[in-house]
């Protein structure tokens, strides 16, 4: 056998590396990759450019581009280990990672050397940590501070604690005999689950949990940990009765809400990030299979952004977006999501909405786009966006199938002229 | 079947199969084959030499996991474990000696043939 040469040796080692490695320059032309990288790039990558980290990027992490152009330092960490989801509407959930990690550095004044690494088991992990939190939390946590009742099958309190009068109010010993949803007000208008509706998924599941807004008698809202579980007699089959715990929740801590803000906002405009609103879209999806709840989505694209950011610069295109993010928000309901899905391409996920309602919401946010006007060096610069609806039900409750569906009706808007909202209606005929 | 036929586009699995090594070694394109559990049992000079990598390291390595990670995804890895016949060339880009390099892939499995074959044209 030969004696292997130090370079050989070196290749060797990159080839088997099981870690991303790249390095490019700032405007994200790769200069050197290793295969594991490459592994991860090349099916993101699409259509474009598998050859240029941002472009490759361009659909699932839009934000390195603006993260890079945002540091000012002439050496240092852009970013350690920023996550990517990649997993939206791909299709290939089983085998496709869902979950990068990127750490940038930079390490001259043109050169960037990035390291890419699938965390999805992590992620996958962290998630079951944090629910078996919430819910020991939920058990241990003030053990003086919640409201205990219990309640018959069909929903009439059986027993209350003293702390309920001092949560909501109501008289624990007067309330006995009445029915727990009559007595409790709870802010149902975007999307949180009724009483009812947590009880029948205690019945299959043993229990479930929730946050939300809820009233006290005076009118007064509050957060509240609403748990309901099962309570199960050994002859019978279903259940004999439901334990519920009302928790009065404090308002979050600015620094646990800048946390948040940082895990589901896109860094750039504000709105939600992928992640965020594939997460969203999980929960909804669960609602929709147990509960009927009607889930709309909404997908806006400007029209014609490449040009924006080719006659105005990147700067001036990255102010449109946040703009339009802005704009869209404001039009939202009280639990509807606006999330920044890639470059020009925003969602809106709205529970509880048919499809009527989302393209009323959408007409809306077209009006929103169109009336935007930014003053630039250039003159003034407006915008025109062109917007696809579809539901949850007519998608067959696949969340891949939705997304699908509202993307070519948002294409089929697009070629009928932009600027404008599919209506399917009239495209069925 | 002379080797001088047997062009990317058009070589059978099984004329692939029975070369001998140095028939093999003579093509101009890259030839990686590797059994059901990706070991690899064929890595020709070509391939070598625009991988940097000498063949004696190569053989008896799990492919996808120590020399061709980058194939280790949906688009190619994946096809052999789903598909257990393929015949398809696609569009593809490696990254021999780290540098990201546009090539043709043509990725060949059969049933009465043994091993996997991964083709690359530079």
């Amino acid at each position: 056998m030969s004696e292997k040469s130090s370079e050989e040796q070196l290749l060797e080692f990159l080839y088997a590396c099981p870690v991303g490695l790249l390095e490019c320059d700032l405007a994200g032309e790769i200069a050197m990759m290793n295969p594991h990288a490459m592994q991860h790039l090349l099916p993101l990558a699409g259509p474009r450019d598998a050859s240029n980290l941002f472009a490759a990027f361009e659909q699932h992490a839009p934000e390195l581009r603006s993260l890079v152009a945002a540091y000012k330092p002439a050496l240092g960490k852009i970013c350690d280990g920023h996550r990517i989801f990649v997993d939206l509407g791909s299709g290939r959930r089983k085998q496709a990672p869902q979950v990068l990690a990127c750490t940038m550095v930079k390490l001259g004044i043109d050169r960037l050397m990035v390291t890419l690494s699938d965390i999805s088991q992590q992620v996958v992990q962290e998630e079951r940590l944090r629910q078996a939190d919430t819910w020991f939390a939920t058990l241990l946590d003030g053990v003086n501070e919640y409201a205990a009742l219990s309640i018959t099958p069909d929903g009439h309190i059986a027993s209350a604690n003293p702390c309920f009068t001092r949560q909501t109010g109501h008289d624990y010993v007067a309330v006995i005999g009445h029915k727990l949803s009559d007595v409790l007000h709870s802010d149902t208008s975007g999307g949180d689950l009724r009483l009812e509706e947590q009880v029948e998924i205690a019945q299959r599941d043993g229990w479930h949990l929730q946050e939300g807004w809820q009233q006290r008698r005076d009118g007064e809202r509050y957060w509240c940990q609403r748990l309901v579980v099962a309570r199960a007699d050994s002859a019978s089959a279903s259940p004999s009765g439901y334990s519920v715990v009302l928790r009065d929740v404090p308002r979050r801590e600015a620094a646990a809400e800048d946390m948040r803000r940082l895990l589901t906002c896109d860094h750039l405009t504000g709105a939600s990030n992928r992640r965020h609103f594939s997460e969203a879209m999980e929960r909804e999806q669960a609602h929709w299979r147990e509960l009927r709840h009607s889930l709309a989505l909404v997908v806006l694209d400007l029209d014609h952004f490449k040009a924006v950011n080719d006659t105005y610069g990147h700067p001036i295109g990255d102010m449109l977006l946040c703009h339009v993010a802005q704009a869209c928000a404001a039009l939202l309901p009280p639990r509807g999501i606006f999330a920044r899905l890639g470059g020009e391409e925003f969602g809106a996920l709205l529970p509880r909405f048919d499809l009527d309602q989302a393209l009323n919401l959408a007409e809306e946010m077209r009006a929103a786009v169109a009336e935007l006007s930014i003053d630039t060096t250039m003159g003034k610069l407006s915008a025109t966006a062109s917007l696809g609806c579809a539901t949850l039900g007519e998608a067959d409750g696949s969340i891949d199938a939705l997304i699908a569906l509202a993307d070519r009706r948002l294409y089929a808007a697009k070629r009928s002229g932009r600027n404008q909202v599919h209506q399917p209606q009239a495209c069925a005929a | 079947m002379p080797v001088s036929e047997a062009s990317f586009e058009t070589v059978a699995i099984s004329d692939l199969d029975g070369m001998t090594a140095d028939e093999r070694d003579a093509l101009p394109y890259g030839v990686v084959g590797f059994d059901a559990d990706t070991i690899v049992k064929i890595y020709n000079a070509t391939e070598a030499r625009m991988s940097g990598l000498d063949p004696s390291t190569v053989f008896g390595v799990p492919f996808f996991d120590a020399v061709g990670q980058c194939m280790n995804n949906f688009m190619v890895a994946q096809r052999f474990e789903d598909e257990a016949e393929v015949d398809d060339i696609i569009p593809y880009v490696l990254t021999l000696r780290m540098r990201p390099t546009k090539v043709r892939l043509r990725l060949l499995a059969n049933q009465d043939v043994l091993h996997r074959y991964i083709l690359i044209e530079r």
